[in-house]
């Protein structure tokens, strides 16, 4: 192949390439991976637990502003999630990411329900529109019951102190009388 | 006219003598004895039994709700706690003028400062009544989620801060009402215009005008320090600058009360003298 062939294929790869990240826009997703630390997680309720994601920036070009976002999702149907009740911290916003490197986010979280959940994280680009994020594998957690509350003995509390103060009361009054 | 029981005395004025002692005994006598003070007790363990009912017998409550119904517990005590010591403070002048009972008090031998602080501290009983009548309750609740140790310790202490704060503003505004009406109305309007910010939507307390409404705003600083603690979880230190304004509240409102009562505990009310 002569010099001049070889410099007008490479000419045309890197057209090529240069149109395909300008079609994949700044922060194109699809150049975005996500993994997490943990596969699966098994702890009790009121526990607190902590996983990391690593966001890997594949693309020729500095990704910016992307979002990184955790999500929990109930497995069973009769477990009413609340993210919010799980982490009060669940959006960042990512430093711009230069081609190549990435990027490690600790996730901490309190199991709040029993059962067993899902937990991901989506990363988006901010500025792009209509555009699938790019989600991590999910995290299976698997959150133990323990009792926190015995029902059973609340009626003698809820009645028996305001009784005993009101017998105080009334004695106190037939004393007095 | 001028009357010798409204001229101040100037030899009890230099008194030494703890006469805050006799009053304090005087006052929980009639508080106690009298029966007023119990009846406020049994209806305020009646509301926290119907709060506690409801939590416990609520199998929906996850963990941390169940951690959320502990501070409602401990809120709702501090809150009706303070409300209780204010009202009884706020009866303390106002109410003694209209009995007409205020004269023998400026004629006993203790000066007029040492009368203002007895009847804050016997006010301030309430406040001890009702965080004992707490404790079981907040043991009940808390222990399964861990945090009775934590919710005592808050409760005693921004508690403790509110009330003294509450008792000194309601003696306060006694002495200065014309009437004990007005003093029981003009104080249950302070502490409701107090605790008001509490019903703002979140994102009208967020960002920094937000912030410092709730800072200053004693009752609000010192129910955003209990929830951090009970709720998030947070660290004693973390958010101790939250206790600035009870706590400066709590140190200028309870100086003014004896400063001011020796001045201004006089036999006819309203403020201009």
């Amino acid at each position: 192949m002569s010099r001049r062939r070889i410099v007008a294929v490479v000419s045309a790869l890197s057209a090529a390439a240069a149109l395909a990240a300008s079609l994949a826009g700044p922060a194109g997703a699809s150049r975005i991976s996500v993994s997490v630390s943990r596969a699966q997680i098994s702890t009790h309720l009121g526990d607190r637990l902590t996983f990391r994601s690593t966001v890997v920036n594949h693309g020729q070009t500095a990704a910016r502003g992307l979002i990184a976002h955790l999500n929990i999702v109930g497995l069973e149907s009769a477990v009413y999630v609340d993210p919010e009740d799980w982490s009060s911290h669940r959006t960042i916003y990512l430093d711009a990411l230069p081609a190549g490197e990435s990027t490690t986010i600790t996730w901490r979280l309190q199991a709040v329900s029993a059962g067993d959940f899902d937990v991901y994280v989506a990363v988006l680009p901010r500025r792009a529109i209509a555009r699938p994020p790019t989600t991590g594998p999910a995290v299976r957690v698997a959150v133990a019951d323990r009792r926190t509350l015995n029902s059973g003995g609340i009626v003698p509390l809820a009645l028996g102190v305001p009784a005993l103060l009101g017998l105080l009361a009334l004695a106190v009054r037939f004393r007095r009388s | 006219m001028t009357t010798v029981a409204e001229t101040a005395n100037p030899a009890a004025e230099r008194n030494a003598a703890p006469g805050w002692t006799v009053v304090v005994e005087q006052e929980l006598r009639d508080l106690w004895l009298g029966g007023r003070g119990l009846l406020l007790s049994v209806a305020f363990s009646l509301l926290l039994s119907v709060i506690a009912y409801l939590v416990a017998t609520n199998s929906a409550l996850n963990f941390l709700e169940h951690r959320e119904s502990v501070n409602l517990v401990l809120q709702v005590a501090i809150a009706v706690g303070g409300l209780l010591t204010l009202l009884a403070a706020a009866d303390a002048v106002s109410g003694e003028r209209e009995r007409g009972t205020l004269e023998s008090v400026l004629l006993s031998p203790v000066a007029r400062s040492q009368i203002a602080v007895g009847k804050v501290l016997a006010a301030l009983s309430l406040w001890v009544a009702a965080f004992a009548i707490t404790v079981p309750y907040a043991w009940f609740l808390g222990r399964g989620v861990g945090i009775v140790s934590d919710a005592l310790v808050t409760g005693v202490v921004v508690g403790t801060l509110l009330a003294v704060f509450l008792a000194s503003l309601g003696l306060i505004v006694s002495l200065f009402a014309g009437s004990n009406r007005v003093s029981l109305s003009l104080s249950l309007f302070v502490l409701l215009a107090l605790f008001a910010p509490t019903q703002l939507p979140s994102s009208a307390q967020q960002g920094w005008a937000g912030e410092l409404l709730l800072r200053v705003n004693p009752l609000t600083a010192g129910e955003h320090y209990v929830g951090k603690i009970l709720v998030s979880g947070h660290a004693w230190t973390q958010d101790l600058s939250w206790l600035a304004s009870p706590l400066a509240a709590a140190v200028v409102l309870a100086a003014a009360a004896p400063i001011l009562g020796a001045r201004f505990m006089l036999l006819r009310g309203g403020v201009a003298g």
